[in-house]
C-alpha cells in the first residue's frame, strides 16, 4: 500500500469515527454538515428508487430524522454512504408498503431475482424535472423505462462506485441478482440510448 | 467458430463496466475490438450510455435542505427532552427501590399487624405485601411499553454494510 492510500484510509477511517462519535450524541451540527454534503447523492438515489420527486424529497427528509434517531447504531467500519442508503431503502420499501398494501408481493423477496415494482404516481417528466445537463433529457426518457431495481443497482455501481460486493449488502440481494440486475440495466440503457440517437 | 468469438467479446464488453476484467480477458477482448468493427461499436454504444448515465446532476430544491435541517433540529430536541424525562423515571425508579428495601422490615411488620388485627389468614395479608412490592415495577413496565409502542417499529440498523 502506498504512502498516500494509506494516509487516505487513515483519515477516511478518523472521519467515520468522528461521525459515529457525533451520531451517538445526536449532534444536529453534525447532521447539518451530514446533510449538506451527500444532498446530492441521496437525493438522486432516492429519485431513482422511487422514480418521484415528490416522494424523493418526502424520503429525503425522513431518512436523516432516521439518522438522528438510530445514530448510535451507525458503526466507523461501515461506509457512512452505504448505511445512509440503507436507511433510505428501508424507508421507501415502508412507504410503498402503506401506500400499497395490496401489492406486498410485488416487493422484491430477499434472494429472489424479482425487480422490486414501484409504481410511478407521477408525471412522466419526474426525472427530466430533476436532472440537469446536456443529455438530461434522453437519458430520463431512458431511465422512466427501466425498473425501479435496475436504476438503484446502476446508480449504486456507475454513479456511487460502490463495490459489488457493497451493492450486494445495501439492496439486501445475493451478488448474482446485483450483477443480473447490471448487466439487464446497462442493456435496456444502450438500447434506449441508442433509439433515442437514431 | 466467428460466432463464438463475437458472443465472448460481447459479454466481455458488458463485464467490463460491470464487475471489471482480468488482464488476460483485456487483452484478449481489446484484440478483438481492432479487427472487429461491429464490437467496437457495441463498446463504444456502452461507453456512451454510461458516460450520459453519469453526466447527469440532480437538482435538488434549494428549501429541501433547509426544510430537513430544522425538522432534525426540532426532533433532536423532543429526543433530548424525552432523554432527560426518561432520565428523571430511572432515577425516581432507583430511589423507590432504595427505600422500599430499607422500609421493607418495618412493612412486614405493618402488614403482619393489619392482617392479625383484620383477623385474615397469613396467605392473605403475606400476598397483599408482595402486590404492595409488584406495584411500582409493574407500573414503570407498563410505562415503558407504553413509550416504546409510541415511538413505532423499532428498526434494526445494527448489520448493515461494512
Amino acid at each position: 500500500m502506498g504512502l498516500a492510500t494509506c494516509w487516505f484510509m487513515n483519515t477516511v477511517e478518523a472521519e467515520a469515527r468522528e461521525v459515529a462519535r457525533g451520531l451517538r450524541r445526536r449532534d444536529p451540527t453534525l447532521i447539518d454538515y451530514l446533510i449538506q454534503q451527500y444532498q446530492y447523492r441521496l437525493f438522486r438515489y432516492l429519485l431513482m428508487l422511487t422514480g418521484s420527486r415528490e416522494e424523493a424529497q418526502d424520503l429525503f427528509q425522513e431518512t436523516w430524522i432516521r439518522v438522528l434517531e438510530k445514530g448510535r447504531q451507525y458503526r466507523p467500519r461501515w461506509r457512512f454512504e452505504a448505511w445512509l442508503f440503507t436507511i433510505a431503502r428501508h424507508l421507501a420499501i415502508d412507504f410503498l408498503r402503506r401506500r400499497q398494501p395490496q401489492s406486498l408481493d410485488a416487493l422484491q423477496p430477499a434472494g429472489t431475482d424479482r425487480p422490486l415494482e414501484l409504481e410511478d404516481t407521477t408525471s412522466p417528466s419526474a426525472f427530466e424535472q430533476a436532472f440537469q445537463g446536456e443529455e438530461a433529457a434522453s437519458v430520463a426518457a431512458a431511465l422512466r423505462h427501466l425498473p425501479a431495481s435496475y436504476r438503484e443497482v446502476l446508480t449504486l455501481r456507475f454513479h456511487e462506485d460502490m463495490e459489488l460486493e457493497e451493492i450486494a449488502r445495501v439492496v439486501d440481494s445475493p451478488l448474482s441478482t446485483v450483477k443480473s440486475r447490471l448487466y439487464r440495466g446497462l442493456a435496456t440503457l444502450r438500447e434506449w440510448l441508442k433509439d433515442a440517437q437514431t | 467458430m466467428r460466432d463464438d468469438m463475437h458472443e465472448q467479446a460481447l459479454q466481455l464488453i458488458d463485464k467490463r463496466q460491470v464487475e471489471g476484467l482480468s488482464a488476460q480477458e483485456r487483452d484478449r477482448l481489446e484484440a478483438h475490438l481492432e479487427e472487429c468493427a461491429q464490437c467496437r461499436a457495441r463498446a463504444q454504444a456502452n461507453e456512451r450510455a454510461l458516460q450520459r448515465l453519469r453526466s447527469l446532476s440532480v437538482r435538488v430544491s434549494p428549501g429541501l435542505v433547509k426544510v430537513t435541517q430544522e425538522r432534525v433540529h426540532s426532533r433532536a430536541r423532543e429526543l433530548s427532552e424525552d432523554a432527560a424525562r426518561l432520565r428523571a423515571l430511572w432515577i425516581s425508579c432507583a430511589l423507590s427501590w432504595i427505600l422500599g428495601v430499607a422500609s421493607a422490615p418495618l412493612l412486614w411488620r405493618a402488614f403482619e399487624w393489619a392482617g392479625h388485627y383484620a383477623a385474615l389468614p397469613n396467605v392473605i395479608w403475606e400476598a397483599g405485601f408482595v402486590l404492595w412490592w409488584l406495584l411500582p415495577a409493574g407500573a414503570v413496565v407498563a410505562l415503558l411499553t407504553w413509550q416504546r409502542q409510541r415511538a413505532g417499529r423499532v428498526d434494526d440498523y445494527t448489520n448493515l454494510p461494512r
